[in-house]
């Protein structure tokens, strides 16, 4: 079905015009050849009247509901409101404050007047170049420190929906940490990337790896190329080559190591290599490493990239303009900061049309998108075979840790000779393999059990019950409808810290992001939802006292569609 | 209790003006420093207005030419 709509858009009896009405540009004749126009996204004149809560249906003229060209079997909503006005000031003057008082510290720090915590250079070397004075290190010493026990919190129980923690304390303001030897029990756990809930320590995924360990101990001592094959292995690429549709796959022992090291196998000098504008560091390091040309494309934005591929066509590598050896697309299928979902339709459209490859690194969406659990290539409801490489890991949905790349089988064979991973890296331990084929098994349903079907279920339901409860709410959420990866702008520095800090007083353990990897006046608190989370634990975290105490508490942004809701009364208010 | 909810609500507040200015972060001393500037400039600010209000007020009286 798919073949059709996109053999028909490259026949070019397309409709040009999209549902929802936005005019084509049209700037002389190259463009009109474009697969996709266009688009005037107009923001609504005057100022929205808040005169009543409005439900979420009315917040769609101000984002994108792609139809192009009946490409997309239900509505692709995505929500990405701009940054109000007044809040941007007020976070740049948060910033513009704690930037004055870091150089009064750090002057302080320079004369010795305070006690300096963190690594200088030497005596002797003052006169080489100076190793701690850009922004980074500026930023790390005088901000991240500030709010630093809000991550790398020590964890001793397993991640599940509820997980315990280690309660610290800090008499340096966050320089040094103590354990008290209590432990905070049963914090509701929103950051774990345990999407059908496969980490627990009991059940029959536990078991079969405890036995794995028996049998094959825990180590593996070698490499995949030398004595580090093991029939688990073997068994394990051809369980996720049957599971994602393609002919054969490869599996590494590490998620981000899959990215980097095989990325340089696939291209190289005289490549071309397109990734979009929020791709993890793993693609970015992979794609620095081959030596490839880079160029990147707005984010998620089908026309930028069609640009970028015509251009790359038309005009060739810089100075010689020759072909380009090949070109290849880097996507992602669920963006872990923004909660967004990758247009696949139109990628693949274009990659067709323009003879490019296509990377898609499955990474979140593997298990907990799509009917089946098969990733976002399920979702859409398109043919495996369509996408290149399918790349994926195994730390989010399954439980385990490591990577995976699925595709032709020759090029899975090449990358078996040709891959840094294979040959330098250690192979994956029997047990983390076991603990994947077993629920790979539950989630295809070929353990007998419904549990798989079950837990992709109540993922999705958990999914569009949350982020319709936090919408109701007022809160500033991006991202995709569909995707389990919940962002929450927070904007001001100092309410990452505070929002942090107050979700575990309440038992909720969240993670909060900040600069660097957000821009830097859009920090954010992010939820990742989970099939073990219950009906009453997303309850008590958001409709309960405890998320609108912190509402209230901390006077978060609200939707500028929802402005009724700081009218309420201050009855509510928990000091 | 009148008493009791208008402290909260003011602390509630200066919770605000902290969480905005990003001082809650900061270290007490820290936040001693940018208050007393943030008092001094407001008290710098009303001291003036109240010396020069008077005139002002007879400027703009005799602008609109309800007084000579």
């Amino acid at each position: 079905m798919t073949e059709s709509s996109s053999s028909k858009l490259l026949n070019g009896g397309a409709r040009h015009r999209p549902a929802n009405g936005a005019k084509a540009a049209r700037n002389g004749s190259v463009k009109s050849r474009c697969l996709f126009q266009q688009q005037k996204y107009l923001r609504p004149r005057g100022k929205v009247r808040p005169a009543r809560v409005r439900s979420c249906e009315n917040l769609l003229y101000n984002n994108h509901v792609a139809r192009n060209g009946g490409m997309y079997k239900k509505p692709f909503v995505e929500y990405f409101e701009e940054t109000p006005l007044l809040v941007a000031v007020l976070t740049y003057m948060g910033y513009g404050i704690l930037t004055i008082f870091g150089y009064l510290r750090d002057f302080l720090r320079d004369w010795k007047i305070e006690k300096c915590h963190v690594a200088r250079e030497r005596e002797e070397q003052k006169d080489f170049v100076p190793l701690y004075q850009d922004f980074e290190n500026f930023y790390t010493r005088n901000l991240y420190m500030r709010i630093r026990d809000n991550w790398n919190r020590p964890i001793c129980s397993v991640p599940g929906a509820k997980m315990d923690l280690v309660e610290r304390v800090t008499h340096d303001y966050n320089w040094t940490f103590e354990h008290t030897g209590k432990v905070i029990k049963d914090v509701i756990n929103m950051g774990s990337y345990n999407y059908l809930g496969f980490a627990e320590n009991t059940g029959a995924c536990a078991a079969a790896a405890a036995e794995a360990t028996q049998r094959y101990g825990a180590g593996v001592n070698s490499t995949r190329r030398e004595m580090g094959n093991l029939d688990k292995h073997e068994e394990l690429e051809v369980l996720v080559a049957r599971f994602l549709g393609v002919e054969a796959s490869m599996a590494f022992g590490m998620g981000f190591a899959t990215n980097s090291m095989n990325i340089p196998a696939l291209t190289g000098k005289g490549c071309l290599i397109l990734s979009d504008e929020l791709n993890h560091a793993s693609l970015v390091l992979g794609a620095r490493l081959s030596g490839s040309a880079i160029r990147v494309f707005k984010h998620n934005n089908m026309q930028s990239l069609e640009k970028l591929l015509r251009d790359a066509i038309v005009h060739g590598q810089p100075r010689t303009h020759r072909p380009w050896k090949k070109i290849l697309i880097l996507v992602e299928g669920i963006y872990s900061m923004e909660g967004s979902i990758v247009r696949l339709p139109e990628v693949i459209a274009l990659k067709k049309k323009y003879k490019a490859y296509l990377y898609l690194d499955e990474a979140h969406s593997i298990g907990a998108l799509g009917p089946g659990g098969k990733g976002v290539v399920d979702y859409f409801g398109l043919d495996p075979r369509d996408v290149d490489i399918m790349m994926g890991t195994f730390t989010k949905s399954f439980g385990a840790a490591g990577g995976y790349i699925g595709g032709k089988k020759e090029l899975v064979d090449y990358l078996r000779t040709h891959s840094h991973s294979a040959v330098y890296a250690t192979s994956m331990s029997p047990p983390v393999a076991q603990q994947i084929i077993a629920s790979m098994k539950c989630i295809m349903g070929e353990d007998g059990t419904n549990l798989g079907r079950e837990r992709l279920q109540q993922l999705s339901e958990n999914t569009t019950y949350f982020r319709r409860r936090l919408h109701e709410m007022g809160f500033i959420i991006y991202g995709n409808e569909d995707s389990p990866v919940v962002p929450m702008m927070l904007y001001m520095p100092a309410k990452i810290g505070a929002f942090g800090r107050e979700m575990l007083k309440r038992n909720i353990g969240t993670v909060v992001v900040g600069f660097p990897a957000t821009p830097i006046i859009e920090s954010r608190a992010r939820f990742c939802i989970s099939a073990a989370h219950t009906r009453e634990m997303l309850d008590t975290c958001n409709v309960g006292y405890l998320l609108w105490s912190c509402f209230q508490l901390l006077g978060l942004n609200i939707c500028v569609f929802l402005k009724p809701l700081c009218c309420l009364p201050f009855s509510l208010m928990i000091l | 209790m009148a008493l009791s909810d208008a402290w909260k609500r003011l602390s509630w507040i200066y919770y605000q003006y902290l969480l905005v200015t990003a001082l809650y972060m900061l270290e007490p001393w820290e936040r001693t420093i940018f208050n007393s500037l943030v008092v001094s400039v407001a008290g710098m600010a009303v001291y003036t207005g109240y010396v020069f209000m008077p005139q002002h007020i007879m400027a703009i009286l005799y602008y609109f030419e309800v007084i000579q």
